[in-house]
């Protein structure tokens, strides 16, 4: 029995209607496919992207080397080195992320106690060899001084949240 | 010429009248227990010193009745009634307590504010008074009250604080 | 004993003891602060706070003493509530800095809030603000974080025995500290480090460098004071960051001197050498191990190797120090010494087996009278001070200077050097009634007369049951040191007290076992032919030298190294190169330094001590047995084919076997006992307590420190006159500030080593 009914399906080609309802579907529904690099998708406030390093309104940088990032960081691919400035305080001489290893989890932000390492939502960024992947403390602040508006606006959007 | 460890050292630095007086002290104290005496000691050379207590002489009665220099700083700095730091010729202190202000003692400190034209903790530009608020001194019944040099005078008013202070500036 | 009942559980304890002590031994967690178990009872957290049963109020577990069938609860309702309450007042003033605090990740507060405290604080208002006190060059300060327990001030108290942190001021007014700013000058203040609670005392050479949790901890042993302190090293990336105690009863309780603690930066110092060079024609070129090796060699085997001669830092392992004599024995030469400060070696053959304390570290804290002779203790030893400071003893001193005790000192005598031996006599003398002596001694003691100091301190040295004669630093390098031993035995023996000895480093015992001494091989066992000591190689021209992590011209009496540049052949065994090694050395063959290679150390009670290593060594420095095991297989010497250090400790023990010291047996009675004649200014030389040794001497918070700030020439007012008034004075050739230091005795000039060359002793000339 069963294989007469397998016989007529077949001969009738109704799973090949069935497919093409589907295709015929979304033919006429609304298109999403976007259009990149020429469109973009929308980006969540707490995108999380390449990092950037974020300096206080006065220039100094907010980065205390309290090592936290380095300790959370379930990849390590975070490096820091501390040193005594001039002024007594606490600053990095040497702060490194490399994004190779970097699984974009987010949790170096979210244990800053200072907001100083950010996840943005930059990412497009390529390098040729590994070692341009490998973030530096100046890149971090240099890009971090590019974005500040734009972070200014998401830190401000996610604070109800927080 | 540089020496090795100056130890400060009491017959130099106090006087010989003080140093009588201190030994009063000492006297009222079993033998091997001389830092009783700290606190007479500390009034005694306060009050040789103009008012006031320099770490040099704190140094100097450390030595003076064998004690380390830091336990007699705990002294100077807990007590209320040792200056470390250069006083006038007389030290008003008012007690501002529960029992004088609800007597009226903010009255009396607002009077001397404006009668000497200084706050309190500070001393006038002649040197002559210092302005101190200072906690209970045992004499509520009297509120409210302030201390010059030995003496309490009770009950205060307005007038009364400027016949105390008249009679000060005539001395 | 009693039985007391802590949540619902019954326990046995010592009637007098604290609730806390019982819960601390049981397991039972009681959050603190202030309660310490080596300090007095303050309760001043009120941190511990535990339900009583029948008690009103919570009570405070740390001063509560126990009572049979006391019903105690550490985690009841009220218990914690009272905890928690404590715990927000506690942090009402204390900053949120967590971040930036060098005690964040091992700090006793952030555990103790996290589990004890409330999530939120109902303060709302500004807290205090207190600025710090520079402390000097070793303790960093952060007075705002102090939460008030007095540990520190309590520590300096009791345990530095000199009073220098307080805690002026009364309720939010309170700020602890020194009140004046001022360097603490104990030698043990960076335990305060470890026993404040908060991150209000931190290390000032460790500031910032690591996080509790980046670092991991290796044990090993302090290579500096012949307590041999437990330590553990902490490192990060192959370095080593700092230094802490490991808890040891029976050494160093748990407590250890700012020289164990801090002389690590020395490891790192810029003087470091980390490859072999050798000198042709006047310059240094780096090279390989095997050329440098094979150049050491071929050099050595052209010289007769009864003019070789090999000096060793007593801070070597006992390894290196067995294999060098090894060596040197093995190419045909007993010239091998380690005793570097030591003048006088006519009785060597009767010392005993090493230098040995004569008893257990923590029998010093049981003895009843002490008498020192020529030792100042708490620079010298700083652990051992600690322990007959502890003991409250009568302790006597016989001293060329003044020295500044943190005990009672019962009675005193400041002898210049000259003089020692007829005072020592005479305090023998006046404890004749007390036995026999041999009746050589009794003759040469008869003409003596006593003076009222020498019976005072033959009186201090009677009391009690347990006493001690210990033999310091200043009495070993003193020019008639035999005559000193054999009264100190003599005095010891009448006074029916126990002879000991406080080696000078931390290994001085161990090359004495390992044999490195010019008459007794490992173990003890004398030799046939006796070679030079280490005084005499360094006075006669020898024709090649072997060094093994010295710098003679510092570590030696002699003060200058004048011998080994004259001498055709110098292989130095170094893991520094200063200016002096590149002029007298030949060959540099860098070696490890305590952190980098296993070893073993044994302390002035002899007990063995052995580590592994820490780190990796620098560069392609060597541990130092290793390198003397290849120069032992490059010169063919029999039985030399170690792949280990333990391998080479089993043997070295396996020679002692179970021989013991004895600091009495066979004294050799002096001919005469006559003092030094001396016309002059005497010198008196004093090693400091930071320059001891190669490692030290590059540390530098230590070197900032005022025990180090040692320049100058010290006279009394009196000596000082001669000199009108000159601010510097020319000694033995060189310019010296001249200091007055009431310390010294007439006739005397104390010159601390290492600044001036010329020997130890004697007379100096001065203008």
């Amino acid at each position: 029995m069963n294989a007469i009914k397998n016989l007529f399906k077949s001969l009738f080609l109704l799973e090949l209607i069935k497919g093409l309802r589907v295709t015929g579907r979304y033919l006429f529904d609304r298109k999403i496919t976007v259009q990149y690099p020429d469109e973009k998708t929308p980006q969540s406030f707490r995108f999380r992207g390449r990092h950037a390093q974020r300096r206080y309104p006065n220039g100094e940088e907010r980065c205390i080397a309290c090592k936290l990032c380095e300790a959370t960081c379930p990849a390590a691919a975070i490096t820091i080195e501390v040193e005594q400035r001039d002024d007594g305080s606490r600053q990095t001489s040497r702060y490194e992320i490399d994004l190779t290893k970097c699984i974009f989890c987010g949790y170096c932000e979210e244990s800053c106690p200072v907001d100083a390492i950010v996840e943005t939502r930059v990412f497009e960024y390529c390098g040729e060899n590994s070692n341009d992947l490998l973030m530096t403390k100046s890149d971090l602040l240099a890009f971090g001084d590019e974005l500040e508006q734009q972070l200014n606006v998401d830190k401000l959007l996610d604070s109800p949240y927080r | 010429m540089s020496t090795h460890t100056s130890k400060p050292n009491a017959a130099t630095i106090l006087s010989e009248e003080s140093r009588l007086k201190i030994d009063t002290w000492i006297v009222k104290y079993p033998t091997d227990q001389k830092q009783s005496a700290v606190m007479g000691a500390l009034t005694i050379v306060q009050k040789a010193n103009g008012g006031w207590l320099t770490t040099e002489l704190m140094d100097a009665v450390a030595d003076y009745l064998d004690m380390p220099p830091i336990s007699v700083y705990e002294v100077a700095t807990f007590y209320s009634m040792y200056e470390l730091e250069p006083v006038g010729e007389h030290k008003l202190c008012v007690c501002t307590n529960v029992s004088c202000m609800l007597r009226g003692s903010e009255e009396i400190v607002d009077h001397l504010n404006k009668k000497l034209g200084v706050n309190l903790g500070e001393t006038t530009d002649d040197n002559k008074f210092t302005l101190k608020e200072v906690e209970c001194l045992g004499a509520c019944g009297g509120a409210p009250m302030m201390q010059i040099e030995d003496e309490y005078h009770e009950n205060l008013t307005p007038e009364k604080v400027d016949n105390i202070l008249e009679k000060l500036e005539n001395q | 004993m009693v039985t007391i009942e802590i949540d619902g559980k019954s326990y046995q304890a010592q009637a007098g003891q604290k609730l806390i002590e019982v819960t601390e031994a049981n397991g039972i967690d009681v959050p603190r602060f202030c309660y310490h178990k080596k300090l007095s009872i303050a309760a001043s957290c009120r941190m511990c706070l535990v339900e009583v049963e029948r008690a009103p109020k919570p009570m405070p577990a740390c001063a509560t003493p126990i009572m049979d069938g006391m019903k105690v609860f550490t985690r009841s309702t009220k218990a914690l509530a009272a905890q928690k309450a404590v715990m927000e007042f506690l942090l009402i003033n204390h900053p949120l800095d967590c971040p930036i605090c060098d005690q964040g990740g091992e700090c006793e507060l952030q555990d103790i809030a996290v589990g004890y405290g409330n999530d939120t604080s109902n303060y709302q208002e500004a807290k205090r603000v207190v600025i710090s006190k520079n402390l000097g060059p070793l303790i960093a300060t952060e007075m705002t974080r102090c939460i008030h327990c007095t540990r520190c001030v309590r520590f300096s108290k009791e345990i530095t025995g000199v009073p220098e942190m307080g805690d002026p001021g009364r309720g939010e007014h309170m700020k602890i500290g020194t009140y004046v700013e001022k360097n603490i000058t104990s030698e043990l203040s960076g335990n305060m480090i470890d026993i404040c609670p908060v991150g209000a005392l931190t290390s000032k050479p460790f500031r910032f460098s690591a996080r509790a949790w980046e670092m991991q901890q290796h044990n090993t042993i302090a290579p500096h004071d012949s307590v041999g302190s437990n330590i553990a090293v902490h490192t990060r990336r192959n370095k080593v960051l700092r230094v802490v105690p490991r808890e040891n009863e029976a050494i160093n309780e748990v407590w250890i001197s700012d020289r164990d603690r801090f002389s690590y930066e020395g490891l790192t110092a810029n003087d470091r050498i980390t490859s072999p060079m050798i000198k042709k024609d006047g310059t240094w070129k780096k090279v390989h191990w095997d050329t440098a090796l094979a150049y050491a060699v071929d050099n050595l085997k052209q010289i007769d190797s009864k003019s070789v001669g090999a000096l060793a830092s007593p801070t070597a392992t006992v390894e290196e120090l067995f294999l060098l004599q090894k060596l040197m024995r093995g190419i045909g030469s007993n010239n091998i010494d380690h005793r570097l400060r030591q003048v006088d070696f006519s009785d060597q053959d009767q010392a005993p087996l090493f230098p040995y304390l004569g008893q257990a570290i923590t029998d010093l804290e049981n003895c009843e009278a002490a008498l020192l002779i020529g030792s100042h203790l708490r620079k010298e030893q700083p652990i051992l001070n600690h322990r007959l400071r502890k003991a409250g003893a009568k302790v006597a001193v016989f001293n060329p200077i003044d020295y500044e005790f943190n005990f009672p000192v019962a009675a005193k005598m400041v002898v210049a050097p000259n003089n020692w031996v007829s005072n020592l006599t005479g305090i023998a003398k006046a404890l004749l009634g007390n036995g026999l002596i041999p009746t050589g001694m009794q003759k040469l003691l008869a003409d003596s007369e006593v003076t009222e100091e020498q019976q005072a301190i033959a009186e201090a040295l009677q009391t009690g049951e347990k006493r001690t004669v210990l033999l310091g630093n200043l009495a070993t390098s003193h020019p008639q040191f035999a005559t000193v031993r054999a009264l100190a035995a003599t005095i010891a023996k009448l006074s029916g007290a126990r002879l000991g000895y406080l080696p000078e480093a931390n290994n001085t015992t161990g090359a004495w076992l390992a044999g490195a001494v010019p008459h007794r091989k490992a173990g003890g066992e004398a030799v046939v032919e006796a070679g030079l000591d280490a005084y005499a190689m360094l006075s006669q021209n020898l024709k090649a030298y072997v060094l093994l992590g010295l710098e003679p011209e510092l570590d030696s009496c002699t003060g200058s190294a004048s011998c080994l540049e004259a001498a055709d052949f110098v292989v130095s065994l170094t893991a520094y190169k200063t200016e002096a090694i590149e002029n007298y050395a030949d060959v540099i063959l860098p070696i490890s330094l305590f952190t980098e290679t296993s070893g073993t150390y044994v302390n002035a009670e002899g007990l063995w001590q052995s580590f592994g290593g820490v780190v990796n060594p620098t560069g392609s420095t060597r541990p130092a047995w290793k390198v003397l095991r290849v120069l032992g297989n490059l010169f063919d010497i029999a039985e030399f084919d170690y792949v280990s250090s333990e391998q080479v400790r089993d043997e070295v023990q396996a020679l002692v076997g179970d021989k013991k010291p004895s600091n009495t047996a066979g004294w050799q009675v002096p001919t005469c006992l006559e003092n030094m004649a001396s016309d002059g200014l005497q010198r008196i030389t004093e090693m400091p307590i930071y320059s001891g040794d190669a490692l030290v001497r590059r540390a530098e918070a230590l070197q900032d420190t005022l025990d180090a700030d040692v320049a100058g020439i010290h006279v009394n007012p009196t000596v000082a006159k001669q000199f009108n008034g000159s601010e510097q004075v020319q000694v033995n050739g060189a310019s010296l500030p001249l200091v007055l230091d009431e310390r010294v005795p007439d006739g005397c000039a104390l010159i601390y080593a290492g600044q001036i060359a010329g020997t130890w002793h004697g007379n100096v000339e001065v203008s």
